[in-house]
Formats: structure tokens, sequence, C-alpha cells
């Protein structure tokens, strides 16, 4: 079944076209791994869809759940279960992390006919999932991602993923900066999410995480377009060859 | 009164016009420095004049009995109530600074011959609660503090009004932190339009190793000023932190001179500006390093935030350096909420609305939670977020 299905997505960043006709679909339940040489466009297809200011989306479509999504807001898309794990998640100073995720979360219960979470019980959810992540209770309080080290906020954005439960998780170069115990962990936080209904959309450079995350399709992303789709026997090839020698199918 | 009956007076005259005798020296510092207008170099961004001009009462300032309380209340410029065995007194005040910047400091003086002199005890917690009751009237006094050495004090200072309007407030301090002692002040001052503005002119003498760590949290509309002239002796120690939330059309901020006169003084000095509406955020600050304070350590900060197009904000963080012989650093920015921040939030679920309200009340966050006490720091957060939430709701 089609969680999500890209259609010949063209978007700009400035005055740059990125994306060139872009086609894609992703399956529910299944995990989907992007890879492609620096400058393919990686990262720009995660911020188109997440709704990011950044990205013009100049033509074709992006469909969610069977409905159109191209001028939904973040905030919006978000609510309805689209979720990235940004790359470099950004510091802000003087926001509580536990108040910042608390809000995120009762937003998306009041947008799901939820009630609110009290603080206690946010707590105690909050607390499971740090332990598993092998996070420092400290986390609670710190300003969220300020002073934290590369790999406490990869574990932070997991964090978040685990506490929102969306429906599709977009991780963007998940595996940079992190250590072989900051892998495993994240890995296994990533893991635990997959039930058989979510849709993963793991965005690399390297193979090394999909040792943790196993794929069940590769993409090659090249020059804006996906050039080759295939299974996760493809890695082996990409190892191998490099990006030069997938030609589009 | 009109204080404008005193601009381009001579000595005689304005002695005359404020009915005062033998303070020759003061007046003659007042009218060198002349009644400020909107030329003065540190009223030209606040509108000095509109609130020189009208016509003001003037008060009587009696000493009445002093009622034992938990906190030092100060009724226009009077104290009634303070705790038992607390040290107040009526006196002239004994040192005036020779050399402060500001005109209004001397025209305060003239005005409050008899100060209110504080001296506080020990490792006292104190709080000065300032009340205003009186329209149309000029309100001027000022305070006296004398802290002990090799003690650690605190004030908090708050000020509350009844139903008044178009009153005019000059008070200020001429504090005396001892050696070795530390004094923490934690002004806070919510306005709303139209009830009174505010000059406080305050000078600070920082004794030799003592610390000195003065906070003012301004929220909220209408005009005030606070210009503060700060000396630091050796191994003197400065930390002054402001925050400005203003709404409105109103215009507040500071001006301040700290002055390194002493060895291995420090001075650090941040501002945390959020405008909003038609407001103007003013933080006009000087260090200035004597050639006598060798291996001074100065820095100075502002950030500010423009939540409005109209929004308007002045900042001029100026060093003026006699010496090679030191560290300093100043900086100034100026700018909207940022982006990544505001997205990252919305990327979360978030709407626009609340995200801005998170940024906006974490920057203000981050100074406030340098307040030690967690009950005051509770009440300015929560002060300033029924001023900030009150103002957004109405957008």
């Amino acid at each position: 079944m089609s969680m999500m299905k890209i259609e010949n997505l063209q978007a700009t960043i400035g005055d740059k076209q990125i994306l060139k006709g872009l086609n894609l679909e992703l399956e529910a339940g299944k995990v989907h791994a992007i890879m492609g040489p620096n400058g393919a466009g990686k990262s720009t297809l995660s911020k188109a869809l997440v709704g990011h200011y950044d990205v013009k989306i100049t033509g074709g479509k992006i469909l969610y759940k069977g409905k159109v999504i191209n001028d939904m807001d973040a905030q919006e898309r978000a609510l309805e279960g689209i979720f990235l794990s940004f790359q470099h998640p950004v510091e802000i100073p003087g926001v509580n992390n536990a108040y910042f995720l608390r809000t995120a979360l009762n937003a998306k219960r009041k947008h799901e006919g939820k009630e609110a979470l009290n603080a206690a019980d946010f707590l105690r959810l909050m607390k499971s999932h740090l332990e598993m992540l092998g996070m420092k209770s400290d986390m609670i309080s710190r300003s969220l991602n300020e002073g934290f080290s590369g790999g406490e906020k990869k574990r932070n954005e997991i964090l978040q993923m685990l506490i929102l439960e969306p429906d599709v998780i977009i991780l963007d170069e998940i595996d940079s900066g992190l250590d072989i115990d900051a892998l495993r962990a994240v890995s296994e936080g990533i893991n635990k999410m997959k039930d058989g209904k979510r849709t993963f959309l793991v965005i690399t450079h390297y193979s090394r995480i999909l040792d943790y995350i196993k794929p069940d399709y590769i993409h090659v992303l090249k020059e804006g377009r996906i050039i080759k789709t295939a299974g996760a026997e493809l890695v082996a090839k990409l190892e191998a060859d490099g990006y030069d020698a997938i030609e589009e199918a | 009164m009109k204080l404008t009956d005193l601009k381009d007076k001579n000595s005689q005259e304005v002695q005359n016009l404020l009915n005062i005798k033998n303070r020759a020296n003061i007046v003659e510092k007042f009218i060198s420095l002349g009644l400020p207008d909107k030329k003065s170099e540190s009223y030209r961004y606040f509108d000095i004049e509109k609130l020189l001009s009208p016509s003001y009462q003037t008060l009587e300032y009696v000493p009445k009995t002093i009622h034992p309380a938990d906190t030092i209340e100060i009724v226009d410029g009077v104290v009634t109530s303070a705790p038992e065995g607390m040290r107040i007194y009526y006196e002239a005040c004994e040192v005036i600074d020779k050399e402060h910047f500001d005109p209004l400091y001397y025209l305060g003086h003239l005005l409050s011959p008899i100060t209110i002199k504080i001296e506080v005890d020990g490792d006292a917690q104190l709080e000065i609660v300032h009340r205003y009751t009186q329209s149309n009237t000029l309100i001027a006094y000022r305070i006296v503090l004398y802290n002990q050495a090799n003690r650690h004090a605190t004030l908090y200072e708050s000020f509350i009004t009844e139903d008044i309007e178009n009153t005019l407030v000059l008070y200020g301090y001429d504090m005396h932190i001892a050696q070795d002692s530390t004094l923490r002040v934690v002004k806070m001052q919510s306005m709303q339009d139209h009830r009174y503005s505010m000059i406080a002119s305050h000078k600070v003498n920082v004794g030799k190793n003592a610390h000195a760590i003065l906070k003012s949290f301004d929220i909220g509309g209408d005009q005030a000023l606070q210009l503060l002239k700060v000396e630091l002796d050796t191994h003197a120690y400065i930390d002054a932190g402001h925050l400005l939330y203003l709404n409105a059309a109103s215009k507040r901020g500071i001006i301040s001179q700290i002055v390194h006169r002493g060895e291995h003084s420090q001075s650090k000095q941040e501002a945390k500006t959020i405008l909003d509406g038609h407001a103007r955020g003013i933080f006009d600050a000087l260090i200035t390093v004597k050639p006598t304070a060798r291996y001074t350590k100065a820095s100075q900060n502002s950030k500010a935030i423009l939540l409005h197009k109209n929004a308007y904000m002045i900042a001029k963080p100026q060093l003026e350096i006699d010496i090679d012989e030191l560290e300093a650093s100043h900086g100034a920015t100026t700018g909207q909420l940022d982006e990544k921040q505001l997205f990252y939030l919305q990327s979360r679920g978030i709407s626009y609305s609340e995200a801005r309200k998170i940024l906006v009340l974490a920057f203000a966050n981050t100074l406030i939670d340098t307040i030690k006490d967690s009950r005051h720091q509770e009440r300015i957060k929560s002060d300033f977020e029924k001023v900030f939430l009150k103002a957004e709701d109405t957008l």
C-alpha cells in the first residue's frame, strides 16, 4: 500500500533547480533508503517533503495518504504524521527540552482529538525512552539541543520520533557524527518504531547505517532524479563500484 | 511645576525656581550639562521634552512613621513600612558624583535634598516596593544605599501604581557597595501606558573586590529611561543584565557608563530587548577603561528581536580605552525571530503563533534564569508572560 507518492517533483532553492522531475513511491511498513552523491538533491527532497521554507516546489506533486500536500504548511504535515530527523538540529537556548516535546505531543494529541498528557505522565513517558536511548536524565531540563554533542542531538531527534509516533519518518544523514555506540542506540530506537505500518525514508551517503536499519528498497538519487530502484543487494554494488557506475534504468 | 522653566537659566534663577539654598556646586553641574532636550546625547532617542513640558503638581516629602512589614514600601517617595530593625534614615546625600553624565542625576539631587538612606545589614534579602498614587504629579526622590563589607545582600525592587495618569517619577540610587561584599539588585518594572513615566538615574560605586550584580526586567509600555553610572575599584566586578520587552508605542531603555578605575576590574553587560508594535528600545552603553585600570576585562553585548516592522532598536555599545593591557569585547545584533528555530518547532506540529511565543519567552528566559531565587524568578517569568501573552492575544 502506498503511504507517499511523489510524482515528477521539481523544486528550487533560491534560483537553483535541484529536483528535476523526481518520481518515488514509499510503501507503508517499508524501509526505503535514498543514496546518492553529494549535491544530488537528497536533503532538498527531505525538505520538500516537510514543507521547508527554503524549498519552492515548481512542478509535480507529493501525495500523502492519497492527498496532495504541496501547499500544506510544515505544522500541518507534522500533525498529519510526517517527521524529519534533521541532519543538523538547530539549538534553541531557553526552551526546555521536556516543555518543547510535551507541547509538540499535546499539539498532536489535540489534532487527533485526544486529551492532553499531563506533566507527570509525560515525564514518565520521556524517561522510559531516555533510558532506552542511553540518554542522561538531565536532557529533560536542558535547553533544546543547546550545547549538545553531535551524538546527543541525533539521539534527541530519535527521542522526539519515539514520543511523537509519526507515520512517515525521514532520517536525513542520521548516522553522521555518530560513534558506534551512538549509532547502535539510535538504530535500536528506529527499529523499535517498525510496526509494519510506518514508513521510513533513510537518506544517507554511506551504507554503514544500513547494517543497522535493514532497507527494503534502495533508491539512487542523482542530479535531482531517482535513477534506479532495487532491493538491498544494490548497496553492495554501490559500495564496490560507486555512484558513477549506476545508469538510469 | 514645569521643568522646562529650568531651561537656560542661571544658577540664581535655578535656585530660586527650585527654592533651594547652599547647593551651588550641584546647581552648577546641572547647568553645565543643561536641561535635556531632543539634542542631548543621552536623551536624543527618548522624546524627553514630552515628559518635561507638562505642568506637574509637586509633593511635600514629609517623613512618616515607618510601620513594621516584610518589605520596604515607598509610597510617592516616602517610606511607609519596613522590616523591623531596618536602618532607614532621612539624610542629605554625603557623596554625590561630580562627574555624572546625566543632568537629571543632578536635578534629582536638587529636587531631593533629603534622601532615603538605607543601610543593609549582613547577608540580608530585602524587597523594596515603590508605590505611586498621584496623577499629574512630579514624584522625585533618591535613595542612598550602603551595604556591609564581606557580606552578600540581595535587593528585589518592584513598582506598583494605583489608577493614576500622566505622572513623572524622577528617582535613583547612590549605591556604595562595600569592599569584599556582594550586592545583587533585581529590578522588575511592568508599566502600562499613560500611568506614569520614569527617569531613573543611578550611581553605583563598587569597592575593592566587591561584586555588583544588577539585573533589570522592564516590560510593557510607556516611557522610561534608566541612566546608570558605575565605577569599579581594584578587582571589583559588575554583572549587569537588562531585559526589555516593549509593546505599543513605548520608549524605554538604558543609558549606561561603566568606568573601570581599578586594576583587574571586570564588567559584563548584557542587554536583551524584544520590541513589538511601534516600540522603541534603547541600549546606549559606554565602557570606559582609565589608565589606572590595567588588566581589566570588559564585555558588553546587546541582542534585540523585532517582532513588528514598525519596532525600532537603538543599540550603541561603545568602548573607550586608554590602555593596552586588557581584554575587551562588545557587540550588538538586531533582527527578527530565527527562521530556522521557528521552522524546527513547526516541523514538530507546533503552530506558528505558539512557536513565536516559545521563542520569545526562551529569549527572555536566558536572562530571567540568571536570577538565583526561584520564587522571584517565577514571579518575573509570570509577569513577563502575562504582559507578552496579553499583547499577543490582541494581535
